[in-house]
C-alpha cells in the first residue's frame, strides 16, 4: 500500500512538472499563448453564432433548441479542451509513432502510455476549456446542481477523447501512413460531436455509439443536463470508460505488434 | 498590359498544375465532403419537416443541400494566402521578390487562383456526386454554369485582395493567424456558407449586404440555383466595386509595406 | 561483470505487400545472429553502413523490439523483459533528436528528468552543479535552447543524459553538424566520464574522428552481422590487400563494401 503511494506521489509530482514547463513555454511568447487563446474562443463563438442565428428562425428542431446547442457546444469545447490540454501527445499519437518518437518514449524509466500522454500540452486548448465553461455560465445560466453536473460531464468527454484518441492513434501500430486514416475519423468524431444526436436514427446512430462515437458528446451529456439525468449521466460516464479501456487494450496491443516488429511496412 | 496579363496567366497556370500532383487529397476531401452534407441533408431535412413548409428562403430541400455543397466548395477551396504572405515578410522572401519582374501583390493573387480554381473543382466534383446520391439534380444550363464561372471567379479575386491584406498585417502585427481567423470566420457567417442570407434576420441582412462577404460566397450561388441576367449584372457591379475598394486598400498596405523594406532593408 | 552479453541475437520482420488475400508476406532479416560481450566501463563505436542492422541492435539492446531469438543480458537485466528497470540506467543522446525543450532554458529540462528518473532532491542538485561546472554550462544555463549553438546545446544533452547516473551512454551521432572545436571538446568529456565514472559507452557514429578519440574497440556490423570486432588502435593499423593504410575512414569503407557472407537479406 505505502509502496503504490509512493508510486502516486512520484507521478503526481511528474504532472505537476510537466504542467509548470509548458506554463513556463506560454510565458514565454505570451503574445501568441493571448492570440491562440483568442482565436478559439473566436473559432468556436462563429459556430455558435452560426446556431444562434439558426434557432432564431427555426426555435425547435428534432427537440433540440437554442440553450441544447449551446450546451451541446460548450460540453464538447470543454472536454476536447481538458482532454488536448493535458493529453496532446495522445492526440498525436499516429504521427508520433509514424516518426519513431515512440523508441525515446520508451528509454524512459515510467510507465509509456501515462508518461507520453502527459509528455505534451497544448496551453492553447485551454481557449477551448475556457470557452465551454464561460458559454454554459453566461448563456445557459445553470444552478449548482447542473453545474457540478457538467464538471461531471466535461471529465467524462475528457475521458472519452482520449479514449478514442488512443484507439485511431493505434492505427499507425497496423498500418503504414495512418496519418491521413486517423486524421479523417479524427475530423467526423468533431463535426458529428457537434450537431445535435437527436438529427440521426438507425444505424448511423450505433455509428455514432461505436465507431464514431460522438454520441457519448453530443448526445447522452446534453440529455442529462436537458433534464438532469443521472441515468443518461452514467450511461455517458460508462461508455466514456469503456472506450478509454478500448483505447488503453488497443494502444498496448499495438506496442506489442511494434516491438515484435511485423509491420506492413519497414521501419528504419 | 498584355505582359501583366501573360505573366498571370503563367503563374495560374504553375499553381494550377503543382496543386494536380496531389491526388491523394482527393480521399481526405471525399471524406470530409460526405460526413459534412450528410449531416447537412439531416439538419436540414430535419427543419423542413418541422416547419411544415416546401420551401425556406426561396430553396427547396434539394436546392438547400445544392447550396451548401456549392458554398461548402468555395470556402473549403480557399488557399493559405495569408499564412504564405506572413510568411514571405517574417522570412525576408517578399523582399528578394521584389527584384522580380513581376508585382508581388499581382503574383501572389495569381497563384491564389490557380490553386484555388483546381481545389475547387475537385471539391465541387465530389460534392455534387454526393449530393446528386442523397438528393438528385437541380436545374443546370450551361448559362447557369457560366455565370457561376464568372461568379466566383471575381468572388475570388476578391478573396485574395482580403487575404493579402491580412497577410501584410504581418509587418505591424506579432501574429496575423487571429487576423485571419476573424477573415474566414466572417465570411463563413456573413458569406452564408451555412445558411443563406434569406434566413438571416432583416436586421442582419440590411448590415451584411455592405461587407464584401456575401459577395464571395452566398452570390454565386444564389445566381447558380436562380440564375437571372438582371441578378449576375447586379452581382458582377457589387463584386467590381468591392474588388475596387479592397484593391485600393492593399495598394496602400502594400505601399507602406514596401517603404519599410527599403528603409530597413529587408 | 558485463555491460552487454549477447548470444545469437537475431531479428527478423515480416514484411507483407499488397492487400488481404493477395497479400505477399516476406521476410526481412535485419540482424543475422549477434554475439557480443562489452565489459562495465568499455567505450565501444558500434560502426556500420545505413541498413547494416546498426538500429535494431541498439534497439533490442534497450528492450524496445523483441528480438525474434538469440538471448542477451544488458547490466543484468533482461531488456524486453525489465525494461524500465534497466532503462533507469541507461543514457541516451541522438544527435538528430533532441530531449531538451526548445523554448526553454535547459535548467528546465533538467528539472524534468529529476523528476522523472525520481531523484532526491539534494542528490540531483549536488550532481547537476557538477554537470554544469564540468560541461561548462554556467554561461547559458538559463539561456533558452533555441538561442544555443549546436555544440552548447550537445554539451547539454550529454548532462542532461548524465545527470541519473547511468551506467551505460549510447551516443547516437552525437557530433554531427557540429563545429571542429565543439566536437573535440564533446570527445574530450566522454573520454572523460567514461574514464571517471567507468561509464560504459556505446557509440554509434560515421565520424571517424569520433570513432578514434572516445572509443577502445570497433564492432563493425554489416548486413546484420559483425564482420569485425577488434580494438581501435588494431584497426587503425590493419594493412589490407588492395594497400588501404592507417586511414580509419578508408579501412572502414572497404569493410563496408565487402558482400553478405551468408543468404542474410531478403528471402521471399
Amino acid at each position: 500500500m505505502c509502496k503504490q503511494w509512493t508510486k502516486c506521489k512520484s507521478y503526481l509530482k511528474l504532472v505537476a512538472a510537466y504542467i509548470r514547463l509548458n506554463c513556463n513555454i506560454q510565458l514565454e511568447y505570451k503574445g501568441a499563448f493571448v492570440s491562440q487563446f483568442a482565436a478559439m474562443f473566436l473559432n468556436n463563438s462563429a459556430w455558435l453564432a452560426f446556431w444562434l442565428l439558426f434557432f432564431d428562425r427555426f426555435p425547435v428542431v428534432k427537440g433540440f433548441g437554442q440553450n441544447d446547442v449551446v450546451t451541446l457546444w460548450a460540453i464538447c469545447a470543454a472536454g476536447f479542451g481538458l482532454s488536448s490540454t493535458f493529453f496532446y501527445n495522445v492526440q498525436e499519437l499516429a504521427p508520433l509513432i509514424g516518426r519513431g518518437q515512440l523508441d525515446t518514449w520508451m528509454l524512459y524509466p515510467r510507465a509509456l502510455l501515462p508518461h507520453l500522454a502527459l509528455g505534451k500540452m497544448s496551453a492553447t486548448a485551454v481557449g477551448d476549456l475556457a470557452f465551454g465553461y464561460i458559454t454554459y455560465v453566461l448563456l445557459v445560466r445553470p444552478d449548482c446542481a447542473h453545474f457540478a453536473l457538467f464538471v461531471l460531464l466535461t471529465l467524462s468527454v475528457a475521458m472519452l477523447f482520449v479514449g478514442f484518441n488512443l484507439i485511431r492513434g493505434s492505427l499507425a501500430f497496423f498500418v503504414g501512413n495512418a496519418e491521413v486514416l486517423s486524421e479523417q475519423w479524427f475530423f467526423s468524431m468533431i463535426t458529428f460531436s457537434t450537431y445535435p444526436s437527436s438529427l440521426f436514427d438507425g444505424w448511423v446512430k450505433l455509428v455514432l455509439y461505436t465507431l464514431i462515437p460522438a454520441g457519448f458528446v453530443s448526445g447522452l451529456p446534453v440529455e442529462a443536463l436537458k433534464h438532469f439525468d443521472l441515468t443518461c449521466a452514467a450511461l455517458a460516464l460508462a461508455g466514456a470508460f469503456a472506450m478509454l479501456l478500448v483505447g488503453i487494450f488497443c494502444f498496448y496491443l499495438g506496442l506489442n505488434h511494434y516491438q515484435s516488429g511485423n509491420l506492413i511496412e519497414m521501419r528504419n | 498590359m498584355i505582359k501583366i496579363l501573360k505573366q498571370i496567366w503563367a503563374v495560374t497556370k504553375v499553381s494550377a498544375r503543382s496543386n494536380l500532383a496531389y491526388p491523394g487529397e482527393v480521399l481526405g476531401r471525399t471524406v470530409f465532403m460526405a460526413v459534412i452534407l450528410y449531416i447537412f441533408l439531416k439538419l436540414w431535412q430535419a427543419t423542413y419537416s418541422q416547419s411544415g413548409a416546401t420551401r425556406l428562403g426561396d430553396m427547396t430541400l434539394a436546392q438547400m443541400l445544392w447550396y451548401l455543397t456549392i458554398t461548402e466548395s468555395i470556402y473549403m477551396s480557399a488557399p493559405r494566402l495569408t499564412r504564405q504572405v506572413d510568411e514571405d515578410v517574417r522570412t525576408g522572401t517578399l523582399a528578394v521578390r521584389l527584384i522580380k519582374p513581376m508585382s508581388y501583390p499581382l503574383y501572389c493573387i495569381s497563384f491564389c487562383l490557380g490553386e484555388r480554381s483546381v481545389r475547387f473543382v475537385f471539391n465541387l466534383l465530389i460534392g455534387a456526386v454526393i449530393t446528386f446520391c442523397l438528393v438528385g439534380a437541380v436545374p443546370v444550363s450551361p448559362f447557369s454554369l457560366a455565370m457561376l464561372a464568372v461568379a466566383c471567379l471575381f468572388g475570388f479575386i476578391l478573396d485574395a485582395f482580403g487575404q493579402l491584406i491580412v497577410g501584410l498585417g504581418a509587418f505591424w502585427l506579432e501574429d496575423t493567424s487571429g487576423l485571419f481567423l476573424i477573415y474566414t470566420r466572417l465570411v463563413m457567417i456573413f458569406g452564408g456558407m451555412l445558411i443563406p442570407l434569406e434566413l438571416f434576420p432583416h436586421w442582419l441582412k440590411e448590415i451584411v449586404v455592405f461587407t464584401p462577404f456575401p459577395y464571395l460566397v452566398y452570390g454565386p450561388v444564389h445566381l447558380f440555383l436562380h440564375p437571372s441576367l438582371t441578378e449576375f449584372v447586379v452581382l458582377l457591379k457589387s463584386q467590381l466595386i468591392c474588388i475596387l475598394a479592397l484593391g485600393l486598400v492593399a495598394a496602400f498596405v502594400y505601399g507602406q509595406a514596401k517603404a519599410r523594406i527599403c528603409a530597413h532593408g529587408g | 561483470m558485463n555491460a552487454v552479453e549477447t548470444v545469437e541475437l537475431k531479428k527478423s520482420f515480416s514484411l507483407k505487400t499488397g492487400l488481404f488475400s493477395r497479400a505477399k508476406a516476406s521476410t526481412i532479416v535485419a540482424v543475422e545472429g549477434i554475439t557480443l560481450t562489452v565489459p562495465e566501463g568499455q567505450a565501444v563505436a558500434f560502426v556500420g553502413p545505413n541498413g547494416a542492422g546498426k538500429s535494431t541492435t541498439i534497439k533490442m539492446l534497450t528492450g524496445i523490439l523483441k528480438p525474434t531469438s538469440g538471448k542477451a543480458r544488458v547490466l543484468g537485466f533482461d531488456p524486453w523483459r525489465e525494461r524500465q528497470k534497466l532503462v533507469k540506467e541507461i543514457g541516451a543522446v541522438f544527435g538528430q533528436r533532441s530531449q531538451l525543450w526548445l523554448h526553454l532554458p535547459p535548467k528546465d529540462t533538467f528539472d524534468l528528468l529529476a523528476q522523472i528518473y525520481d531523484l532526491g532532491k539534494h542528490d540531483y542538485k549536488v550532481r547537476r552543479d557538477l554537470l554544469v561546472e564540468r560541461f561548462e554550462l554556467g554561461d547559458f544555463i538559463d539561456t533558452p535552447v533555441r538561442k544555443l549553438s549546436l555544440g552548447q546545446r550537445m554539451r547539454c544533452e550529454i548532462a542532461a543524459s548524465l545527470l541519473h547516473r547511468p551506467r551505460l551512454l549510447l551516443l547516437d551521432e552525437p557530433t554531427i553538424g557540429i563545429d571542429v572545436v565543439a566536437r573535440q571538446r564533446l570527445r574530450e568529456l566522454i573520454c572523460q566520464w567514461n574514464k571517471e565514472e567507468g561509464l560504459t559507452v556505446f557509440l554509434t557514429s560515421h565520424d571517424t574522428g569520433d570513432i578514434a578519440s572516445v572509443a577502445s574497440r570497433m564492432v563493425l556490423i554489416n548486413h546484420g552481422r559483425i564482420v569485425l570486432d577488434d580494438t581501435v588502435a588494431s584497426v587503425s593499423q590493419t594493412v589490407i590487400q588492395e594497400g588501404l593504410e592507417g586511414d580509419l575512414e578508408q579501412v572502414i569503407a572497404h569493410l563496408f563494401a565487402q558482400p553478405a557472407a551468408s543468404s542474410a537479406g531478403l528471402r521471399g
